[in-house]
């Protein structure tokens, strides 16, 4: 009897053993995944501050998203808007692997020189490129900001074609529109997918201000906005006013051609 | 016991260790430990002795715990991905007795949220005045206030934060070597002689005791010093201040631009004014002063000022490489003692406007004080 009973309780105790020993490694296994996942959300976060304002980010760790919804707000941006000249030609002769090749390219080295220049890349749009400056970090120089990347953009690109000439590929042009003005900066998009970005006129005219590059036949173009806030070494040359489409007065812009402190 | 911080890209320091026995000495004994970092700065006694004399836990606090003031420590050199001054607070914990898995720990919990209240409350202030600086203090003091914590200890609290604001820009900027401090608690030597150094931390940590402000030096920040009459905090502050001011490597104007540009990157109406007004004394009109702050140069900078005052904004929202790679450049333009003093008036720029962006009431007329 006494037999069968230790023969049972040993079993017991092997089975609340092996249970336990499950229990653990289950638990060592957790903790594990928990470590990772907390060294993965500290780096996301990370990640995420350099694509929208820190209060934001903060606010989409804590609430979930939702209180981020509400909480966009009002901002004074200056707005780059930037498109390759040429390039509905340049797509229909080149092969798309070919095409995509050149394009990232262009995209690499833009994004590069904006974020150099403490701009946001918001958007690829196309063979388009819009960035923010002054939206993701309180910035008060964001209008000298965006005319070096400007500058910057454009001595990249010429760089950029002495390559894409060696391998006898076309070389590739380059408009900018610069604008500054008011917006609401917040997360926009659908439930499933949205971005931090700004919605206002100030976007609209800068894109409209980029279109007049062709018109005037130069690369960069600012308006009235940024001029007046520029510092006085920027070398400018006016242009003639020209209506664009959405703004009811013709709309007054000035071409860059060098930053005098830079030596050019 | 790798840190979520040690994957952040850390150049070659930038700056020339110089042994100075009297500031290891001096170190030493307020720290109870060498400071491993004090002959990087050496060059400049002010911002050396600032980076020991500022830390709260020798003698500054009367109120906030000072295991609440780690975990605020913490967060903010996360905030600021400071590699040095994160590691040196994980080896601070390991020496005092807490084991890896318990730092460890802490470190998920900062993610959590299962930390007392008003702990929480602290961290979430400090990480904020860190993060989003002048335009989220008010938010920041009302989150506090709500959680329980009144002004005396909020104060307290802001203080601590600006500190690691100032104590991580001045390592990571000048890129002090990380490795040794990551790796002290994986050393056999370090692991056995853990209890002597778990004891000489202990000892020569305190709280301070209420000191009535004697007197408020000549200069800007008065308000500052004000909101903590009564505290250790002003006169220590005062006096570091101070021997800013008189240090002769860059001249006072040069300074007072590097505040000036840090104020008006932060937008902070807090201490802005009282730097403009502390620039005209020194002879820079209206114009000149609205130039570079608008421009950051002008025809009446010189070819330091010019040098430093780009830089300045470089140090108020930045990356970790990115910006010792800006810094590594400035060696270029100035001299070595040139480059230190810059990072150190660039660096408690950046804290103290955080700090009086929290803790003091702007529009006010600084004259009027």
């Amino acid at each position: 009897m006494s037999w069968a009973f230790g023969t049972a309780a040993l079993i017991v105790l092997a089975v609340l053993l092996a249970a336990l020993y499950r229990q653990s490694r289950r638990a060592a296994s957790l903790q594990v995944q928990l470590d990772a996942a907390a060294i993965e959300l500290q780096h996301l976060q990370e990640a995420c501050s350099r694509l929208a304002p820190a209060g934001v980010v903060q606010r989409l760790v804590a609430g979930g998203g939702a209180e981020a919804d509400t909480a966009a707000e009002r901002k004074v941006v200056t707005a780059l808007f930037a498109d390759l000249v040429g390039y509905t030609a340049m797509s229909e002769r080149l092969e798309p692997a070919v095409l995509a090749r050149v394009l990232n390219g262009y995209f690499q080295r833009a994004s590069d020189v904006v974020h150099e220049h403490r701009g946001h890349v918001s958007t690829f749009l196309g063979d388009g490129i819009l960035a923010y400056f002054g939206a993701v970090q309180p910035n008060p120089w964001q209008c000298d900001d965006a005319v070096r990347a400007a500058l910057a953009m454009r001595a990249a690109i010429k760089d950029y074609n002495v390559e894409l000439t060696r391998e006898g590929l076309p070389p590739l042009g380059l408009g900018i529109g610069i604008h500054r003005g008011p917006g609401l900066a917040g997360m926009i998009g659908s439930r499933e997918r949205r971005e931090y970005g700004f919605v206002g006129p100030t976007v609209n005219l800068a894109a409209r201000v980029q279109s007049l590059t062709r018109v005037h036949g130069v690369d960069i173009l600012v308006t009235e906005a940024i001029r007046e806030r520029l510092d006085s070494r920027f070398v400018l040359a006016p242009m003639p006013a020209e209506a664009v489409k959405g703004i009811a007065e013709p709309v007054v812009t000035y071409a860059v051609r060098e930053d005098a402190k830079a030596g050019g | 016991m790798p840190s979520p911080l040690e994957q952040v890209a850390w150049e070659p320091c930038i700056l020339e260790p110089q042994r100075d026995r009297a500031l290891e000495a001096y170190a030493r004994r307020k720290q109870g430990i060498p400071n491993p970092a004090i002959s990087y700065f050496a060059p400049v006694p002010w911002l050396a002795r600032a980076l020991v004399d500022l830390h709260p836990e020798y003698g500054l606090l009367l109120r906030l715990d000072h295991g609440v003031m780690d975990l605020v420590n913490l967060v903010v050199c996360q905030e600021n991905s400071c590699r040095f001054c994160y590691a040196a607070v994980r080896a601070m914990l390991w020496a005092q007795g807490l084991s890896r898995a318990r730092i460890e720990q802490m470190e998920r919990d900062l993610l959590r949220a299962d930390l007392p209240p008003r702990t929480l409350a602290a961290m979430a202030f400090g990480r904020s005045q860190s993060r989003t600086g002048p335009a989220g203090a008010r938010a920041a003091r009302e989150a506090l206030a709500r959680a329980g914590v009144d002004a005396e200890e909020m104060r307290e609290i802001a203080f601590a934060a600006a500190l690691v604001d100032f104590s991580n820009r001045a390592h990571t900027i000048a890129a002090v070597p990380v490795r040794p401090l990551e790796r002290m608690p994986d050393r056999l030597h370090t692991r056995l002689m853990k209890p002597l150094v778990n004891f000489l931390i202990r000892r020569s940590r305190s709280y301070g005791r209420a000191q009535p402000l004697e007197r408020i030096p000549e200069a800007p920040h008065r308000r500052l010093l004000q909101a903590y009459a009564g505290s250790p905090i002003a006169p220590a502050l005062g006096a570091a201040l101070e021997a800013m001011w008189a240090s002769p490597v860059l001249a006072r104007r040069c300074k007072l631009l590097i505040f000036a540009v840090v104020a008006r990157g932060l937008d902070c109406e807090a201490c802005g004014p009282e730097i403009v007004e502390a620039l005209r004394k020194e002879g820079l009109s209206d114009a000149a002063i609205a130039e570079v702050l608008t421009h950051l140069d002008g025809p009446d900078l010189d070819r330091v000022e010019r040098q430093v005052v780009s830089f300045a904004r470089e140090t108020i929202w930045y990356e970790p490489a990115v910006i010792q790679r800006r810094a590594r450049a400035l060696r270029e333009h100035l001299t070595g003692p040139e480059v230190v003093e810059a990072i150190g008036v660039a660096s408690l720029a950046n804290g103290l406007c955080r700090l009086g962006a929290t803790v003091l009431e702007p529009h006010e007329n600084p004259s009027s004080q």
